[in-house]
């Protein structure tokens, strides 16, 4: 016999409500092909960012510019969040409404850190160190590369934010599941992103700059 | 009844087969360890530059790797496709990189 709340549990949600209708397995299907794509895209803002690093003009360089606490700071912020999604996938297994719903919230709230962490150090180049996006090669490149990789991580608060407004109307259901799914997919695909960036822009311009 | 309870547990346990938090948090503390080494290397200094760049690098992959693996599953059975896709887009991506270089400084 089964304790009424495990049936409870069992009866509601399948195993992994995002697997079980042929549409959420194609939302699943659709945006890995979708997230290969966008791999492409910050290729190409990476190439762009790694041909004209050197070209400051007048502007300081990389490593004159960049501050390492800051930098260290963004990207714990951002490696929690990505845990934190895992975790409400995790909550969504079990049928948790209210707990799925607590990570996803801290996790908008972790973007948000993020977010305000970049709007600062940007301030800080454009005010404080009067470099903006026509300032050198360099700087046009710098500021594409990581403000579209903010620009994403603003469209996923608002995108996971939504998502939590349609889990308390509509419930957690084979439709709703898929999408908090994908949502999380597109949150750790931030992530990885953003290891190249503090890589690839932020260390090694501090390094090689 | 201590019988039935233990048999109640295991099948419940059984039927829903849920992964604990521990892969993800394994793979998180792996993560915050690349990245501290990253960031100590360059912190401290004074280390020969090719061999930081190279260290930095291969940081950037493993945890790339680990986060792909783990908490987007990929390493996870039946994801022919999203491996497919990905390493796609990241060999285009890479070509991207390689062409843009070659194109602008040889």
């Amino acid at each position: 016999m089964t304790t009424p709340h495990a049936q409870q549990a069992s009866s509601a949600l399948p195993h992994e409500p995002e697997k079980a209708t042929l549409e959420g397995r194609n939302k699943v299907l659709g945006f890995w092909l979708f997230l290969g794509g966008e791999a492409v895209l910050f290729g190409t803002l990476f190439a762009t960012f790694l041909t004209l690093r050197n070209q400051v003009a007048d502007g300081p360089s990389a490593s004159e510019l960049f501050s390492l606490p800051i930098t260290a700071a963004a990207t714990f912020i951002l490696l929690v969040s990505s845990l934190t999604s895992v975790f409400a996938i995790q909550a969504m297994h079990r049928g948790n409404r209210t707990s799925l719903v607590r990570w996803l919230g801290l996790t908008v709230l972790l973007g948000l850190a993020f977010l305000a962490l970049e709007i600062y150090e940007f301030a800080e180049y454009i005010i404080h160190d009067d470099y903006g996006m026509t300032t050198s090669a360099f700087s046009s490149a710098f500021y594409t590369l990581v403000g579209f990789h903010g620009a994403h991580v603003l469209f996923g608060i608002l995108w996971i934010s939504i998502l939590i407004g349609q889990l308390f109307k509509k419930g957690l259901t084979v439709v709703t599941a898929p999408k908090v799914y994908v949502s999380a997919m597109y949150w750790h695909f931030i992530d990885v992103v953003w290891v190249f960036i503090f890589t690839v822009v932020y260390l090694l311009g501090k390094v090689v700059g | 009844m201590t019988n039935h309870d233990l048999n109640d547990g295991s099948a419940v346990k059984h039927r829903h087969r849920h992964e604990g938090p521990q892969k993800h948090i394994i793979a998180f503390v792996f993560s915050i360890i690349l990245t501290l080494i990253a960031f100590a290397t360059v912190a401290a200094g004074g280390v020969n530059i090719a061999f930081t760049v190279l260290l930095l690098l291969v940081m950037a992959v493993l945890q790339v790797l680990v986060q792909l693996g783990y908490w987007m599953h990929l390493k996870d059975k039946g994801h022919m496709m999203p491996i497919l896709f990905m390493a796609g887009g990241f060999f285009v991506a890479g070509l991207a990189i390689i062409a843009a270089l070659y194109w602008m400084w040889w």
